[in-house]
């Protein structure tokens, strides 16, 4: 590295400085550590030659202190200074002149002048030094830069459920040139991997399985981040034993505690990881760790809603054996016509809120009332009718659930006003509501009652056909219909009781296909 | 190997002097030009294998650049990479008109670059045997 230090530096102006301090034309050369020319005046001069010839006799560039030194050869006299800098010699700058054995007066201005010219060189070089330092380091702030930027739009860009750690890895690999790269986090039941091999790696399934095992164990105790770039690194006693691989494995800490690692794999033929590497590994292992903290505390606060959900409900069909599993078969109906609909995530998210509690009211209906086996009575039916602004009542203190309320609260409204509790009309009643209603409306026929045993799919279709347009939306009947053509998967999951169908009408949905 | 040739276009010097030193180390040897009317210049007498540039520079800007080199030599076969931050989206749309051309995202991944154009330059010797006999 040192013979390639002069390299970068025009020495012309060198040349010219000599020449107009001295007044003299002297031929000059400059050349590195080793004594090899890289530069001369004259482009027609032999001094390159002279010299080389000079190194091969014998001439060893011996310098006593900094100055201007002197070698007589033959044929001329050599005039030499040291290009000294903190780490050592550079080289030297050459000037030769004719043989005499006395000491010209010229010579000290050009001695004065070698020494100045040997300091011109060295400043400019240790300034292109710094230069090259800080564009390296410059480089590394790219490097880095450049990885939180992808990051943070691969973060923007995710879709809910989509495999976010999956894609930051396959980028990552890829930023990185390496071969696998993998992230654990056992606390948050994550082992996430992506390749990008510059070459088959064919039991990769045990460099998963050694990253998950013995790597992070080692990792765990040891807290630091570890680098085996050597085949014969004696950890390899340890970790990646028999597997022939480089290896950079950051750990992420969480008070003193290692809870993640994420790690780099290589081929032994690719470059060694570097402390940059280790840096940038670093980097994004915390980010993964806290996306990954964050996803748990997301998974955890979407539990305890469907556990309190569940709660709820099986308060309500507590009260009532008949109508166990209603609220979860009307959600489940209900959330098949949104998805036909392709109603937007938003409307999806309070249609499965609201179809899921649009029961929650009946807590307030007597068990008199609704477990009456028989018909009701005037009185009676208004208990009934206010179970669905109880619902609202309820559900109304959970923020969360504001755009869930209205299809709770109107699910038995009828389409041509009829309803309750507010008797709103056609497009009057949230959409939610009409889809709820006509799946309310099936459950409530398939399913058996303390007064009635369930009847059958085709029957109840044929009840919400004839109430499409008094008591159901008909665009949304509609919707059902269409679902109902491709048996649905719920008929079996429900357990809903089929009526023979006529050969005929068999026949006709065969060709219809 | 003869070492390939890499010309870069910026007005940023501190670019500039990052992709000089991370490319020359790899062996690449590497020519610069402030702008694409410089650029052009260069192309006049030397053909890169690689052309790296920047759009918006004074002078002439990258897209008037490329558009030209692609125009002025069709028959030299060389890379064009693109730099753009990655806001520009719409930087996207013009380089559709011209071939062997990429993107390359600022702030730049060195690393990236290398990786690049070692799979442009180094094709593994296999495939490169196979191009000189078709």
């Amino acid at each position: 590295m040192p013979d390639k230090a002069l390299a970068d530096i025009d020495f012309t102006k060198y040349g010219r400085w000599l020449r107009r301090l001295t007044g003299t034309d002297y031929e000059m050369a400059v050349c590195n550590a080793s004594g090899a020319p890289v530069w001369h005046s004259h482009a027609a001069g032999d001094l390159p030659a002279w010299l080389q010839q000079l190194v091969a006799h014998g001439f060893r560039w011996h310098c006593s202190g900094d100055g201007m030194q002197r070698h007589d050869a033959d044929d001329a006299t050599l005039l030499y200074a040291p290009i000294h800098c903190q780490t050592g010699a550079l080289g030297f700058v050459t000037v030769r002149a004719e043989g005499t054995s006395t000491v010209p007066a010229a010579w000290d201005t050009l001695a004065e002048t070698l020494e100045d010219v040997c300091a011109g060189i060295v400043a400019e070089h240790a300034m292109k030094s710094e230069l090259n330092a800080m564009a390296d380091e410059l480089s590394e702030r790219y490097e880095e830069l450049h990885l939180v930027y992808a990051i943070d739009r691969q973060v923007r860009a995710m879709k809910p459920g989509g495999d976010l750690f999956e894609s930051l890895l396959k980028s990552w690999a890829v930023q990185m040139n390496a071969d696998v790269a993998a992230f654990v986090k056992p606390g948050d039941n994550l082992c996430v991997s992506a390749t990008n091999l510059s070459s088959p790696i064919h039991n990769l399934d045990l460099v998963l399985v050694e990253m998950r095992g013995d790597l992070f164990r080692f990792a765990n105790s040891s807290r630091q981040p570890i680098v085996i770039n050597e085949l014969a690194d004696p950890r390899r006693a340890y970790i990646f034993t028999d597997l022939p691989f480089k290896i950079l494995c950051c750990p992420v800490l969480d008070e003193k505690a290692v809870v993640a690692i994420l790690v780099l794999v290589n081929h032994v033929t690719k470059p060694d990881f570097t402390n940059s590497d280790r840096k940038l590994g670093e980097l994004l292992a915390n980010q993964l760790s806290s996306l990954s903290r964050m996803y748990g505390m997301l998974a955890e606060t979407n539990t305890f809603n469907e556990q309190m959900a569940a709660s709820l409900i099986e308060a309500v069909e507590a009260k009532d054996p008949y109508t166990r599993g209603h609220s979860e078969r009307v959600h489940h109906i209900a959330m098949q016509i949104g998805g036909a609909m392709k109603l937007p995530a938003q409307e999806l998210d309070n249609l499965f809120w609201g179809s899921l509690l649009h029961d929650v009211g009946k807590i307030g209906i007597p068990d008199a009332v609704l477990c009456k086996p028989a018909r009701l009575t005037r009185d009676e039916f208004t208990f009934i009718m206010v179970h669905p602004e109880r619902s609202y009542e309820i559900l109304r203190h959970i923020d969360r659930l504001k755009g869930a309320m209205p299809g709770a609260r109107h699910h038995q409204e009828k389409f041509d006003g009829s309803g309750y509790p507010h008797g709103l009309a056609g497009n009057d009643i949230p959409l939610n509501a009409r889809i709820i209603a006509v799946a309310d409306t099936y459950d409530s026929i398939t399913s058996s009652r303390a007064y009635r045993a369930g009847r059958s799919h085709e029957a109840a279709l044929l009840e919400i056909e004839r109430c499409a347009g008094t008591q159901l939306d008909p665009a949304i009947v509609a919707v059902f219909r269409e679902i109902c053509l491709t048996e649905p998967e719920w008929l079996q999951r429900f357990s809903i009781q089929r009526e023979a169908v006529a050969p005929a009408a068999q026949q006709q949905r065969a060709a219809g296909d | 190997m003869k070492p390939r040739k890499v010309l870069i276009v910026d007005d940023e010097p501190h670019v500039i002097r990052v992709l000089r030193l991370t490319l020359e180390r790899e062996g690449y040897r590497v020519e610069t030009a402030n702008d694409g009317n410089e650029a052009l210049e260069k192309m006049a007498g030397y053909a890169p294998d690689v052309l790296i540039s920047d759009i918006q520079m004074d002078g002439m800007d990258g897209r008037t650049l490329c558009r030209t080199a692609r125009r002025r030599y069709p028959l030299r076969s060389f890379l064009i990479l693109v730099m753009t931050s990655m806001t520009a989206m719409d930087e996207r749309d013009w380089v559709r008109e011209l071939s062997d051309i990429e993107f390359l995202e600022k702030p730049l991944s060195p690393r990236q670059l290398v990786a690049r154009l070692a799979r442009y330059c180094f094709a593994p010797p296999g495939d490169l045997e196979i191009d000189h006999a078709g």
